[in-house]
């Protein structure tokens, strides 16, 4: 594990789930400040419902904690304005609004009116092909510009913590290969936390400092992305190869 | 020719009635999806609350903005205390929660007010301008300048407030609008009361034409059903161009098929309601859902 004074967001014993269905049964994982985490494991293992508790969407026991705040128990606006941006499974994307209108819901807890318009300048530098497409429906574009607009708009919050619900879901290779770049670059240039639920460990450990693997609704295994790519079990569960 | 432009002028009139109304009911259904049968009630007590103060002897031009302030935060309070128990329940459930809002707010204006008619102020001059055989009264006009005023208002709120563009953002994807920090439950509220406010500019032009009694709104809400549902439930251009369109024809039909007279004039509401349904359900202007997954 990383050294205590590099957590930044943690989770602490948290079950959560959906009425009487737990889904996750006792989780415990930390995220140093400015790291990439990926959150790997099979289908069902609880990765959503993960990112939904640390958002607030789903209710939970136990604790979380972002830079020493908790999170638990706040609704999903009160850990927006906290600063966690989720970009959640299927994009949420505002359909009949332009793009530009769904990036500046992106910023909508901020008034620092200035930094917005930077900012917005910021987000068509990552995304040069959604300032083509300002006034546009964003229920019009491709998935891949969809995804785009997501994390554009996740972005506008000036986020301290990224949430990434499977990011690739749906989309073509190269599409998902240039989105993974564009959430490094961000990383490396806004020094923004990232958690990030994939299906695709490859990709995922190819961008990432640290993983953990969930398995029915537990941490089953934790470490940098270099021992979580080395690790046989993971090679053969998740990654389609032996080492 | 010039008795059929009069007609058409006279439906127009009405037809800005049942557009206020209509416009009213799409605020609360794009926010929230449900139709509220007690709209045109909350528009009749606004009206009773207008009078209240005009009674008292205050001036029209003070009463109304104090009225459409009480509507306003009464609009939230039900959103909150009736309304808000209930959210996330099946659509029905909601629905039958309006009625017996419609039921409770009527009775108690009855309670109140009693159910004798009251005579209600234009705030509008009597008399006409004449133009070519047609003559256009100030009331008609007036009616029709306040309509076309709360709809560049509204439009200006959801187009050019920040506070607009988080109404949309919650009335397209409530759970998303939640992920950018959007309180959406007080979206919700800010919705109802702003129907309420749009209701009660309704119900208090409505008053002098009718005059002022508990089921004064029961015809008008049929008539602003098949208005909203003309130009679609969730388009607010809609509503007021379905209202003056419903206006027309109800005052068309009335003035020149003698069969339908003015005795059956409220048919003509409920063939619109039943023609657009089957032909074109999402209505004149509303959007058939057509997005890219």
């Amino acid at each position: 594990m990383k050294d205590t004074a590099g957590e930044f967001l943690v989770v602490e014993d948290l079950h959560a789930g959906y009425g009487d269905a737990t889904v996750l049964h006792g989780v415990n994982l930390t995220v140093a400040r400015g790291e990439v985490c990926a959150i790997l494991g099979p289908n069902g293992a609880g990765k959503t419902t993960l990112l939904r508790a640390l958002s607030g969407m789903v209710k939970g026991r136990g604790a979380i904690r972002l830079d020493g705040a908790d999170l638990l128990g706040r609704s999903p606006d009160a850990v927006a304005r906290l600063g966690v941006a989720h970009v959640p499974e299927g994009r949420g994307t505002f359909m009949p609004l332009t793009v530009e209108e769904n990036l500046r819901l992106g910023a909508f807890t901020r008034r620092d009116r200035a930094a917005i318009e930077e900012d917005l300048e910021r987000v068509y530098g990552y995304f040069p092909v959604l300032k083509q497409r300002l006034k546009q429906p964003a229920g019009s574009l491709s998935g891949g510009e969809q995804q785009m607009v997501a994390l554009g708009r996740a972005l506008m919050l000036r986020p301290r913590v990224l949430l990434l619900d499977e990011p690739s879901l749906g989309l073509a290779p190269l599409v998902t290969r240039e989105l993974f770049g564009i959430v490094q670059a961000i990383n490396e240039q806004e020094r923004t936390t990232v958690v990030v639920v994939e299906q695709n460990a490859h990709l995922a450990l190819g961008i990432a400092q640290c993983a953990h693997v969930l398995e029915t609704g537990r941490i089953v295994l934790s470490g940098t992305a270099d021992e979580i790519q080395a690790d046989e079990q993971v090679a053969q569960s998740y990654l389609g190869y032996r080492v | 020719m010039a008795d059929f432009i009069q007609q058409i002028v006279v439906g127009l009139g009405s037809g800005a009635i049942y557009a206020s109304l209509a416009l009213a009911l799409v605020l609360i259904y794009r926010f929230t999806g449900i139709v509220n049968f007690a709209q045109g009630e909350l528009a009749m007590f606004s009206a009773y609350i207008a009078w209240t103060f005009l009674d008292a002897g205050v001036p029209f031009w003070i009463a109304l903005p104090i009225t459409l302030a009480i509507s306003f935060v009464g609009g939230m309070l039900i959103e909150r205390i009736v309304i808000r128990p209930v959210e996330g329940a099946p659509e029905l459930t909601i629905v039958i929660v309006t009625v017996g809002l419609f039921i409770f707010v009527n009775a108690a204006a009855g309670w109140i007010w009693s159910f004798l008619i009251k005579d209600f102020p234009n705030p509008f001059p009597d008399g006409a301008l004449r133009a070519g055989g047609v003559s256009v009264g100030y009331s008609t006009l007036g009616v029709l300048a306040v309509v076309g005023v709360v709809m560049g208002l509204l439009y200006l709120l959801f187009r050019h407030t920040k506070i607009g563009l988080g109404m949309r953002a919650v009335a397209t994807n409530p759970e998303s609008a939640r992920l950018v920090g959007i309180r959406v439950g007080w979206v919700l509220a800010l919705g109802w009361g702003l129907a309420a406010t749009v209701g009660a500019v309704s119900g208090i032009m409505v008053a002098p034409l009718l005059f002022l009694e508990p089921n004064m709104m029961g015809g008008v809400l049929i008539y602003a059903f098949a208005a909203a549902t003309l130009g679609g439930m969730d388009s607010p251009v809609g509503a007021v161009v379905g209202g003056l369109i419903v206006g027309v024809a109800e005052t068309l039909a009335g003035a020149y098929v003698d069969v339908i007279g003015s005795d059956l004039k409220v048919g003509v509401p409920l063939a619109i309601i039943l023609v657009v349904l089957l032909l074109r359900p999402q209505g004149l202007f509303g959007k058939a859902a057509v997005e890219r997954a």
